[in-house]
C-alpha cells in the first residue's frame, strides 16, 4: 500500500478517506496529492504568445503613463450632512430576509450607504447572530448586473408609466375580474396581505394561487389530519437527549430555524460530562449533513421511510400492518430499529422523532403519534397555531389554475415573483399554457424563463432596496427596511400589487408603516414603530401555542387506508432542494455556484447521486452521463457516486440547468424539473436508467488540498480520550527557535468538530467579508478555488456505510510557520500578536509559501479575478480589506480588519479588548457556535478555556508548527447495542 | 580579410564605459534628492476649488481643528466637512463674499464641492486618525503647521519609513490629549521625557506589524 494514498486512521483504527478515488488508491488521487501545484496550474487559460506580448506591451505602456505625475484625487464630502453617518464607519440596520414566505431577522452592515454584508440579528426572537448561506450570499444579488432593470413589453423597452396606463385601462374592462388570476410565491407579509385582499375585494371573480416548488403541502396536510387546524410543530432540540430523524435533514435543507440549530449544536458538545451529549439516529437516502452528524445512520430510500416509521410504531406495539414489513427483510435494519426503539423508549419525554417535510402527511402524522406515545409532546415538541393568512374562496391551487388556463378561462395572468415557467411540475405544461393567455404580466427580480414568455416584464426591487414585512419561523413579524435606494427603476412587491389593485397607498414605506400603525391602534405611535424598526421585529407576534390533543384514531385510519408502498419497484428517484441553488433562484449568484455541496463537494453543477453498489449495477462511473426516464419523461445528467447513498435510488438536486438567466448561471448543470410531476413531487419509483456514451466532467473539490493521509480530523466516542497519535511526537526540530511573546494579545482560534455541521455558512461569510473572488468551473477543476476557509469532509469506514466528519480548515497561524521561512521577499511574516501576516504589496508570486504549507491553506491569484467587475459589483466589496490583484498569494487573516478595529476602539476608550469583542466572520455566522476566536494569553478567555480541554489537539502536531488554530476532537455517542462495525 | 575591430576600438570602449558610469552616477546623485520629494509628494500644494484659508480659520480665528474635521477621534477618516458646516458660520459671516459663491452653490444644488486630496496614502494602507489622535499624537506631527498655511501643502513624506520611525520611537510626538489640536503647543521641558512618561502611563505600544496598516 502506498503510504500517500492511505487515508488516515481513527483512534480506533478505522480508515478516513475523502473520496472513492482515495479509498481505492486511484492514480488520479495520487496526482492531486503528489504535485506541488495541480497540473496545468501555471498555464494561462488559452496560452497564446501573441496575447501575452500584447498584454505586456500594454502594461509597460500604462506603467509609464501613470508614473508621469501624481494623479489628482478628489474628496467629495456631502453637501448636507447625513445623520449618524461617519465616513468610513460601518452602520448596521436590522432587516428581514424572506425565503418562501419565511422572513428571518438579519442585520445588514452598510458602508457609506452601501450594504456589504449580512449578519444574523441577535435581538430577533428567532435570531442567534448567525446568518445562513443564502442570507450571506444575498448581498451579491442586489448588485448583480444581470438583474431585471427596466420595464419590457413584448421584449421592447417600456416604462412604469406606460404599464400603469395599460393596467388601469385593462382592469377597468375586466368587470368582476373572473378572467384574472394571480400566481405568487408564498406570502407571509401582513401588509402585503392587506393589499392583496384589497385587490381581491375589488375583483371578486379573481383567484390567487400561491406556489413554491420547495414547499410541499404535506406538513399542513398532516396538521389538518391530526388537529383539523393549521398547526405547525415546534421542536425543542435543547431538551432532546435522543433524536430520530426520518428523512428530515433538519440541519440542512429542512432547516428548523437558527435557534433550533444552535440548540442542537450545544447538545453535541460534551462540555461538562458525558451525559449532556445527545444521540442522533438518522434514516435517510441521500447522505445529508444531518446524516453526517448521526451517531447511527440507516440507508433507506425515501419510499421505505414509511415502512421504517410503521415498523417503529410496531416496535412500540402501536400499529402493525403486515404488508409493510418488506423493508425489514434486512437483519441489520431489524437490529437497528429495535435498538433505536428501546433507546427512545428509555428516554420518555426526552426523545424526539422528526419526519422530513418531503414525506407524506401520514408519515408526519405518525411521527406526531410516536412523539405523543413517548411522552414528548409538551416536552421536546409542541405545536403552534399558524394564523392562516388566506382563508378565502378566492384561493386556487396550482393544479386548478393550470386546468383553468388549459380551458381558456384565464384572460389575464399576473405572476408575482417565483419562476413558474421553470419550476412548476412538468405534467402541467405551464410554459405551453402561458403562451395562450392573452395578457401575461410578470413581476420579478430576474429576467428569467417566465419573463421570457410574458408580455409585460416588470422589474422587482431586491429586499435590500425595499420596504416590507413577513413572518419568521415562529411567526414573529420581521420588518424589512431598505439599505439603499433602488439601483434601477424597480418596485417592491407590495408597491406592485398596490399599483395593479389601485390601492390607496402607493409607497412601500406607507403601506408597511400605516398597516402597523392601524393594527396597533391607540397604542401605536411613531416611537413604537421606530423601536420595531430598530429591533427588526415586532414583539409578541409569534404564533400562539396550540394545546395539542393528537387524534390517534384519525392517524390510524389514514395509515390503514394507505396502499402498501413498502417495496421499491425499480430505481427510485427523489428530488431535493439544492444546498446552493435552492430552487434555482440563486443560479446567477457566483458565491453560491462556487460553494461546494456540503457532502458531495460538487461545484458549478448538479449530478445524479447514487450509491457505489447501484453504480456497479448500472455499470456507470463518475462523470458518465445517464438518461433517467420516468413515465415517458427523461433527463440526461452526469453521475456522481455518493458513498453512503441508499441503494436502488437516485437523488437529483433541483435548481440547475437554468436557460434564461444572467451570465453566471446560464446552462450550469442539468434541469431535472422535467422529471417532476404533481404526483411524483418529491420522489417516484420505477425509473429506468440508461447509460449514454457522453461524459460530463464535474468540478468536485473533494480531493483538492488533501494532506497526504495524515491524521487531520480526529474523533472519539463518548468516554474515550485522545490518545497520543503515534506520530504526535515532534520530529521536525525548527531551524531557529522563534521567541513567542506572551505579552499583549495573542490571538487564537478553537474549532469544535463535535458541533460543526458542515453547512458552508463560514465559507460564504468569509467570502463576503474578505472580498474573495470566484474563479469559475474550469478554474475550480484546476484546483484554483480561492476560498480562505474550506470545509473538508472525510468519510470514515466502509464505502457503503460510511460515517462522515466535516472540518473547516483555514490558515492555522502557526507560531513556527513554515511559509514564513521560505518567502524570499518577506511578504509573509509573523506579528507579535501571533498572526501570520500576508503583505500583498510585497508578494511577488513565487508560491514557495503555498508549497511549504502543510495545511494547504494558501490561495494564489493565478488570474485577475477582480479584473472585469461591473461598477455595481464593486459596491459589494468590504472597503476595509484590500482587493487583491493577479499574482499575489492570499489566505485567512483571522479577519485582521476586525481585530484592528476593535483594538483601535479599545485603545481610544483606554481599555483592553474584551473577550468576545472580536468575532471573525466565520465565527459570527457559525450556526452552532463551533468556532471561537480570542486572546489565548488571557487565561479567562473562552478560547483559552477550550484549548485546555482534553479534546483539544493541533493538526499535524508532529511538524512542530504550533498552530494557533486548534481543534476539539469530534465526539460521537454511539449506542452500545449497535456496535459501529455492525 | 580586413579586421572588424581597430586597435583604437579598445580605447573607445574604455572611454565609453567610463563615461557611462560617470553619467549614471552623476544622474543619480543629482536626481535622487529631487525625486524623493516628487515621489513622496512633500511640497504638494494643489489649488483648491474654494480658496479656503487654514491660516485665517485655524490660525487667526483659532478655530479648533475638530470643529470641521469632526470625526477625527471617532473614525479612520478625519472627514472633510460638509458644505453645511461652512454655512453654520457663513450664513451670517460675510455671506456675500464672492469667494463663497461656490459654497452657496453647492449647498443649494446639493452637489459636493470637489476638494483636492493633499495627503494621500496608497490604497493598501489603512490609516486610522482615531487611533493616533486619541493617544496623543497631534495633527501637527503629520500635517505640519496648517494654522500657518494659506493653502494646505504636504510637509511630511508619509512613506513607510517615516511612519515606522515614529512607531519605533513615538516619544517625541506624544502629548497630553487635550493639546492634540493645539498646533503651536510646546511642552515646558524636554518633549521626549514627557513623551516617555505619557507612553508609560497610557501603555502606548505602536504596532510594527505589517497587518497593523496592511490588510
Amino acid at each position: 500500500m502506498s503510504p500517500i494514498t492511505t487515508g488516515q486512521k481513527t483512534e480506533s483504527g478505522r480508515q478516513y478517506w475523502r473520496s472513492l478515488e482515495q479509498l481505492h488508491q486511484s492514480p488520479s488521487f495520487d496526482r492531486w496529492v503528489e504535485r506541488e501545484f495541480p497540473l496545468n496550474a501555471t498555464q494561462l487559460d488559452e496560452p497564446s504568445r501573441r496575447t501575452l506580448l500584447k498584454l505586456m506591451a500594454a502594461s509597460f505602456g500604462l506603467a509609464g503613463a501613470v508614473a508621469c505625475r501624481r494623479p489628482v484625487e478628489n474628496i467629495l464630502p456631502f453637501s448636507r450632512g447625513v445623520e449618524d453617518l461617519i465616513p468610513g464607519k460601518s452602520v448596521y440596520y436590522a432587516s428581514g430576509f424572506s425565503l418562501d414566505g419565511v422572513t428571518d431577522g438579519v442585520l445588514i452592515e452598510t458602508h457609506d450607504g452601501r450594504p456589504t454584508k449580512v449578519e444574523g440579528n441577535r435581538e430577533h426572537p428567532t435570531g442567534t447572530g448567525a446568518a445562513t448561506v443564502f442570507e450571506q450570499a444575498s448581498v451579491l444579488q442586489v448588485y448583480d448586473p444581470d438583474r431585471a432593470k427596466s420595464v419590457l413589453r413584448n421584449r421592447a423597452p417600456s416604462t412604469w408609466e406606460e404599464f400603469e396606463t395599460f393596467v388601469t385601462a385593462h382592469l377597468e374592462q375586466a368587470g368582476d375580474g373572473s378572467g384574472i388570476r394571480f400566481l405568487s410565491d408564498p406570502i407571509s407579509s401582513p401588509s402585503l396581505n392587506l393589499v392583496r385582499s384589497h385587490v381581491l375585494e375589488r375583483f371578486p371573480g379573481a383567484r390567487w394561487t400561491e406556489y413554491a416548488p420547495l414547499v410541499g403541502d404535506q406538513v399542513s396536510a398532516a396538521a389538518r389530519l391530526v388537529f383539523n387546524r393549521e398547526v405547525q410543530p415546534v421542536y425543542d432540540l435543547s431538551a432532546a437527549d435522543r433524536v430520530l430523524s426520518l428523512d428530515a435533514d433538519f440541519l440542512g435543507l429542512d432547516w428548523l430555524g437558527k435557534t433550533a440549530t444552535r440548540d442542537f449544536g450545544r447538545r453535541r458538545r460534551p462540555a461538562t460530562g458525558t451525559d449532556t451529549i445527545n444521540r442522533l439516529y438518522v434514516a435517510e437516502s441521500r447522505f445529508s449533513v444531518t446524516g453526517a452528524m448521526a451517531d447511527h445512520r440507516l440507508r433507506v430510500t425515501p419510499a421505505e421511510i414509511e415502512g421504517i416509521a410503521v415498523a417503529l410504531a410496531g416496535e412500540f406495539g402501536l400499529f402493525t400492518p403486515e404488508a409493510r414489513s418488506a423493508v425489514l427483510e434486512d437483519p441489520y435494519r431489524r437490529r437497528w430499529l429495535s435498538a433505536t426503539a428501546r433507546d427512545l423508549a428509555s428516554h420518555r419525554g426526552r426523545s424526539l422523532i422528526l419526519a422530513g417535510s418531503r414525506q407524506p402527511a401520514e408519515v408526519q402524522a405518525l411521527a406526531y403519534w410516536l412523539n405523543e406515545f413517548l411522552g414528548n409532546v409538551g416536552e421536546t415538541v409542541s405545536f403552534a397555531e399558524v394564523s392562516p393568512l388566506v382563508d378565502s374562496p378566492q384561493d386556487l391551487s396550482l393544479t386548478d389554475l393550470a386546468s383553468e388556463m388549459a380551458a381558456g378561462r384565464v384572460t389575464t395572468l399576473v405572476m408575482v415573483n417565483g419562476n413558474p415557467a421553470f419550476d412548476t411540475p412538468a405534467d402541467l405544461g405551464f410554459s405551453d399554457l402561458l403562451a395562450d393567455i392573452p395578457t401575461t404580466i410578470r413581476f420579478g427580480i430576474e429576467e428569467d424563463e417566465t419573463a421570457a414568455l410574458s408580455e409585460w416584464v416588470l422589474p422587482a426591487s431586491h429586499y435590500l432596496e425595499a420596504w416590507g414585512d413577513g413572518r419568521a419561523t415562529n411567526g414573529t413579524v420581521t420588518l424589512q427596511q431598505p439599505m439603499i435606494q433602488p439601483l434601477y427603476d424597480t418596485r417592491s412587491t407590495a408597491e406592485f400589487v398596490a399599483l395593479v389593485g389601485n390601492y390607496p397607498e402607493s409607497g412601500g414605506y406607507d403601506i408597511v408603516r400605516n398597516y402597523w400603525l392601524e393594527e396597533w391602534g391607540a397604542s401605536g405611535d411613531e416611537r413604537r414603530w421606530r423601536r420595531a424598526l430598530h429591533d427588526g421585529a415586532i414583539p409578541e407576534t409569534a404564533y400562539p401555542e396550540f394545546d395539542a390533543t393528537i387524534d390517534v384514531t384519525a392517524i390510524r385510519e389514514a395509515l390503514e387506508q394507505r396502499q402498501s408502498s413498502g417495496a421499491v419497484d425499480g430505481i427510485e428517484v427523489s428530488f431535493y432542494p439544492d444546498a446552493a441553488m435552492y430552487d434555482g433562484r440563486f443560479a446567477n449568484n457566483g458565491w453560491l455556484q462556487e460553494t461546494p455541496d456540503p457532502m458531495s463537494k460538487l461545484t458549478w453543477d448538479n449530478a445524479a447521486l447514487l450509491s457505489p453498489v447501484t453504480a456497479k449495477t448500472l455499470a456507470v462511473e463518475n462523470n458518465d452521463v445517464i438518461q433517467i426516464e420516468v413515465g415517458g419523461r427523461s433527463v440526461e445528467i452526469p453521475v456522481l457516486i455518493q458513498p453512503g447513498h441508499a441503494d436502488k435510488a437516485i437523488s437529483l438536486s433541483l435548481g440547475y440547468g437554468r436557460t434564461s438567466v444572467g451570465s453566471v448561471g446560464r446552462h450550469v448543470g442539468q434541469d431535472v424539473y422535467p422529471l417532476r410531476t404533481t404526483e411524483a413531487f418529491w420522489h417516484c419509483s420505477g425509473a429506468t436508467v440508461r447509460k449514454t456514451t457522453k461524459r460530463h466532467p464535474l468540478a468536485c473539490t473533494q480531493d483538492h488540498h488533501s494532506m497526504e493521509g495524515r491524521p487531520v480530523a480526529r474523533e472519539l466516542s463518548v468516554g474515550e480520550s485522545l490518545s497520543a497519535s503515534h506520530e504526535s511526537e515532534v520530529h521536525h526540530a525548527p531551524l531557529y527557535q522563534r521567541t513567542n511573546s506572551d505579552d499583549g494579545y495573542q490571538w487564537g482560534m478553537s474549532i469544535d468538530l463535535s458541533s460543526c455541521i458542515g453547512c458552508n455558512a463560514c465559507m460564504v461569510a468569509c467570502q463576503a467579508e474578505n472580498n474573495i473572488p470566484i474563479v469559475g468551473k474550469a478554474e475550480v477543476a484546476n484546483g484554483r478555488e480561492m476560498h480562505w476557509i474550506r470545509l473538508d469532509r472525510y468519510y470514515v469506514g466502509d464505502e457503503n456505510e460510511p460515517q462522515a466528519v466535516t472540518q473547516p480548515v483555514a490558515c492555522q497561524h502557526c507560531e513556527n510557520a513554515p511559509c514564513e521561512t521560505v518567502c524570499p521577499v518577506a511578504a509573509t511574516v509573523h506579528s507579535d500578536e501571533g498572526l501570520n501576516d500576508m503583505v500583498y504589496n510585497r508578494c511577488v508570486g513565487t508560491r514557495y509559501c503555498a508549497n511549504n504549507c502543510p495545511y494547504k491553506v494558501r490561495r494564489f491569484n493565478y488570474l485577475d479575478y477582480h479584473g472585469d467587475f461591473a461598477e455595481t459589483e464593486k459596491m459589494a466589496f468590504n472597503p476595509n480589506v484590500t482587493v487583491r490583484m493577479r499574482g499575489v498569494m492570499e489566505k485567512c487573516t483571522y479577519c485582521v480588519q476586525r481585530i484592528q478595529e476593535a483594538k483601535i476602539t479599545a485603545s481610544s476608550e483606554s481599555r483592553d479588548v474584551q473577550d468576545g469583542e472580536i468575532q471573525s466572520a466565520c465565527q459570527q455566522t457559525c450556526p452552532t457556535e463551533a468556532i471561537v476566536f480570542g486572546n489565548i494569553a488571557d487565561p479567562n478567555s473562552e478560547v483559552a478555556r477550550l484549548r485546555s480541554e482534553p479534546r483539544n489537539y493541533s493538526v499535524l502536531e508532529e511538524l512542530n508548527t504550533k498552530p494557533r488554530t486548534t481543534y476539539l476532537a469530534k465526539v460521537r455517542n454511539p449506542n452500545p447495542e449497535l456496535s459501529v462495525d455492525g | 580579410m580586413t579586421q572588424i575591430f581597430q586597435p583604437s576600438t579598445d580605447r573607445w570602449l574604455r572611454f565609453f564605459f567610463l563615461a557611462f558610469v560617470l553619467i549614471a552616477v552623476g544622474t543619480i546623485a543629482v536626481a535622487v534628492p529631487g525625486m524623493q520629494s516628487a515621489m513622496t509628494g512633500v511640497g504638494y500644494q494643489p489649488t483648491q476649488p474654494v480658496p479656503f484659508s487654514h491660516k485665517l480659520h485655524a490660525g487667526e480665528l483659532a478655530m479648533d481643528c475638530t470643529y470641521c474635521h469632526n470625526t477625527v477621534d471617532r473614525a479612520d477618516y478625519a472627514a472633510i466637512p460638509t458644505t453645511e458646516t461652512c454655512l453654520n458660520c457663513h450664513a451670517r459671516v460675510v455671506p456675500n463674499s464672492p469667494l463663497l459663491v461656490d459654497v452657496f452653490e453647492s449647498y443649494g444644488s446639493r452637489v459636493p464641492i470637489e476638494w483636492i486630496r493633499v495627503h494621500r496614502l496608497p490604497d493598501y494602507t489603512y490609516f486610522s486618525h482615531q487611533a493616533h489622535v486619541t493617544v496623543g499624537v497631534s495633527c501637527v506631527s503629520c500635517h505640519g503647521r496648517v494654522d500657518q498655511m494659506e493653502e494646505v501643502r504636504q510637509v511630511e513624506p508619509l512613506n513607510m519609513a517615516w511612519c515606522l520611525d515614529c512607531h519605533r520611537h513615538p516619544e517625541a510626538e506624544l502629548r497630553p490629549s487635550e493639546f492634540v489640536t493645539d498646533l503651536a503647543w510646546q511642552p515646558d521641558n524636554d518633549p521626549v521625557e514627557l513623551g516617555r512618561q505619557l507612553r508609560a502611563m497610557n501603555d502606548i505600544n505602536p504596532p510594527e506589524n505589517c497587518s497593523a496598516c496592511h490588510r
